[in-house]
């Protein structure tokens, strides 16, 4: 059994050693990439959401490599189509001539099931307990890491050192099975980022990043939106990681809160992340940011719902906002030139110093 | 006082029920005209831009209605008593309404997991100030004139299951299956070219189904619903199918996969027709004869 799971951001790397630490075999896809993309398009069904069609392409380079079998997160409590998501790419796979299962990991059946991987490879509990406590700090620093990066791209002196140093310490995760080397792992990177020079006095815009989980997180498919607007000087605050996904399904007060924040404007749940949304831009507006992103792939149905509401809250609060879709054939050229106008009206917007958009 | 009805979305999935109920309470209702032009046209500059055609026809509806009545009635439809769900889209109607139209929204949360159909009418009618035998009465009239249609249609489809002609099963939601402006009125063009036309919705569901497992489990209501209905008629001499989805609709993406997955494995031939602004009559008209043609 060779293991394969879509790529996620700089998660993918955690998932690889989760599953090592389990006993399986793991490959990871190639980085998405356009082509993995458009492979992925030509085989799903014309009308599904955008997510699918990546995975899809992963899954292509990934079976090329000898996977076979792919773990996907069935999600049994949400309304939206995430949770059909490995029915469908079962069907499109097995159609397509290729002999794949897909491991469909939910809420229920995920104890029982990883306790069966665990007997069949033979590793004890308490290894178990420690691959996922390991999975978690992984993620964490992986978090933590992009947050400071996020910090540092505006200011920094030379342009583009901290993404280096990033990409480096994604790349070394690759080959660290253990606590003691990513503790070696953390140190070293963080004197490097110390090391950084930086500019204290520069002038920083601030901007949210808000809408569907997958599009804000991973670089490959919003095009390095943090990176762009990093390097025109913009400071991206997010509050979606997946940390803070997987801390919401396990305490859904969270999400009662935030439904009693967003009353005035949305009085039910519309499955996804939708709500958050919404919460974040009334946050953000509240904290005096100069300006709000929201990114969703084409069609996605809980944020196509509320992008009105966010639309009418940014002309009620008088915040810059600007929403995004993307899918297999968004143009780079096209998104840049939309976020560099969007940046410089920010920009004249704090020059003349005018309140209304 | 006068409600405004949209005749659109939710209007369809219970087509006699609100009418009779806000007149048998001493209402005037309005209920805004069908589908044309102009409120596809309405529609389209109200909407957000990647929703899905059907929503767009609806804000059109609410925008024709806006002013032209007190009150405009939005239920928020979220969960049927077998605990199924409405498409997420319908969760959020109430709230974007109140965003779009000047005109008050009268709401109530249908949500029949947490509690039961007469007790959320009950609400509803409270919200009204109407009192509680009123309330009753009114639902009970409504209620009788759904079960007489149903009947009605049942014989129906018994004499239509027998007919001699080509059956054609449609397949969609009741708002794009009987709203004739948006499906281009394409069970009258099967009729003319001298099909019979068999409503997915219009099939009765028999109770020996209840060991029926269907290839995947939906959790929308309508989903579980028109599989079950497909495998009722599927072995009765069906010559075709058709599925005819809105564009952009996210739950007919998933849907459709294994509809056609369903006709295919008993070697039915099986049409999937988008719709929007944009579908042409005449464009139709030649997937729909050279469809037919190929039933031979």
């Amino acid at each position: 059994m060779k293991i394969t799971v879509a790529n996620l951001g700089n998660y993918s790397v955690c998932f690889k050693t989760i599953f090592e630490n389990l006993g399986a075999e793991a490959v990871l896809p190639e980085k998405t990439n356009p082509r993995a993309i458009e492979e992925g398009a030509k085989l799903s069904p014309e009308l599904f959401c955008f997510p699918l069609k990546v995975n899809i392409g992963n899954y292509l380079t990934a079976i090329k490599k000898g996977a076979d079998t792919i773990f996907m997160w069935e999600n049994i409590g949400g309304s939206c189509r995430l949770r059909y998501y490995w029915q469908i790419q079962e069907k499109i796979l097995r159609e397509a001539g290729y002999n794949v299962t897909v491991l469909n990991l939910n809420a229920k059946n995920l104890f029982p099931r990883i306790n069966e991987i665990r007997k069949k490879n033979n590793i004890s509990i308490w290894q178990t307990v420690n691959s996922f406590l390991f999975f978690l700090k992984e993620m964490r620093f992986i978090e933590k890491l992009e947050e400071k990066a996020a910090y540092l791209r505006p200011r920094e002196n030379k342009k583009g050192e901290t993404d280096q140093i990033l990409i480096r310490a994604i790349e070394k995760m690759d080959k660290i099975k253990n606590s003691g080397e990513l503790n070696e792992l953390k140190k070293e990177v963080w004197e490097k980022i110390s090391k950084i020079e930086i500019n204290k006095n520069a002038e920083v815009l601030r901007i949210g990043l808000v809408g569907e989980i997958y599009t804000v997180i991973d670089g490959a498919i919003n095009l390095d939106l943090e990176k762009r607007l990093g390097q025109m000087g913009v400071e991206v605050y997010r509050q979606m990681n997946l940390f803070y996904h997987l801390k919401k399904t396990v305490m859904p007060w969270i999400d009662w809160k935030i439904q009693k924040k967003i009353m005035p404007y949305l009085k039910s749940t519309v499955g996804g992340h939708g709500r958050d949304a919404i919460y974040e831009l009334l946050h953000y507006s509240k904290e005096g940011f100069d300006g709000v992103i929201q990114l969703l792939p084409f069609g996605c149905m809980p944020e196509t719902t509320v992008r009105p509401i966010l639309q009418k809250i940014a002309q009620e609060k008088k915040i810059p906002f600007i929403s995004f879709s993307l899918d297999e054939q968004t143009g780079e050229v096209g998104i840049t030139t939309r976020i560099e106008a969007f940046v410089d009206l920010i920009k004249s917007r704090q020059k003349h110093n005018i309140k209304s958009i | 006082m006068t409600i405004g009805l949209p005749k659109a979305l939710f209007y369809w999935k219970r087509s006699q029920f609100w009418e009779i109920f806000f007149e048998s309470l001493g209402f005037k209702v309005l209920l805004s005209p069908k589908t044309n032009k102009e409120i596809v046209e309405m529609g389209m500059k109200a909407a957000d831009p990647e929703t899905c055609f059907a929503n767009k026809v609806f804000w059109g509806h609410l925008m024709w209605l806006d002013g032209k009545c007190d009150l405009i009635f939005v239920p928020r439809l979220k969960a049927t008593k077998e605990e199924l769900e409405y498409c997420p889209k319908f969760f959020a109607l109430p709230d974007l309404a109140k965003i779009l139209v000047k005109t008050p929204i009268l709401t109530q949360t249908f949500d029949e997991r947490r509690e039961r159909f007469r007790e959320i009418i009950s609400k509803l009618g409270s919200k009204l100030k109407k009192e509680d035998f009123e309330i009753e009465k009114a639902m009970e009239k409504a209620l009788s004139k759904e079960r007489e249609v149903k009947e009605t249609e049942e014989k129906e489809f018994a004499e239509k299951i027998k007919s001699e002609k080509k059956k054609i099963v449609l397949i969609s939601h009741p708002y794009n299956l009987y709203d004739e402006y948006v499906n281009l009125d394409l069970a009258k063009k099967l009729e003319k070219l001298g099909n019979e036309v068999i409503f997915v919705d219009k099939i009765p569901i028999s109770s020996n189904l209840s060991d029926f497992t269907p290839i995947i489990k939906f959790h929308w209501e309508f989903g579980q619903e028109i599989l079950l209905q497909i495998n009722e008629v599927i072995n009765k001499d069906i010559a075709g199918a058709i599925e005819v989805s809105s564009f952009q609709c996210g739950c007919d993406a998933v849907l459709k996969e294994f509809v056609e997955k369903e006709f295919k494995s008993k070697k039915i031939p099986f049409l999937y027709i988008l719709i929007d602004e944009h579908t042409s009559d005449a464009g139709l008209q030649t997937r729909i004869e050279a469809f037919i043609d190929t039933l031979k």
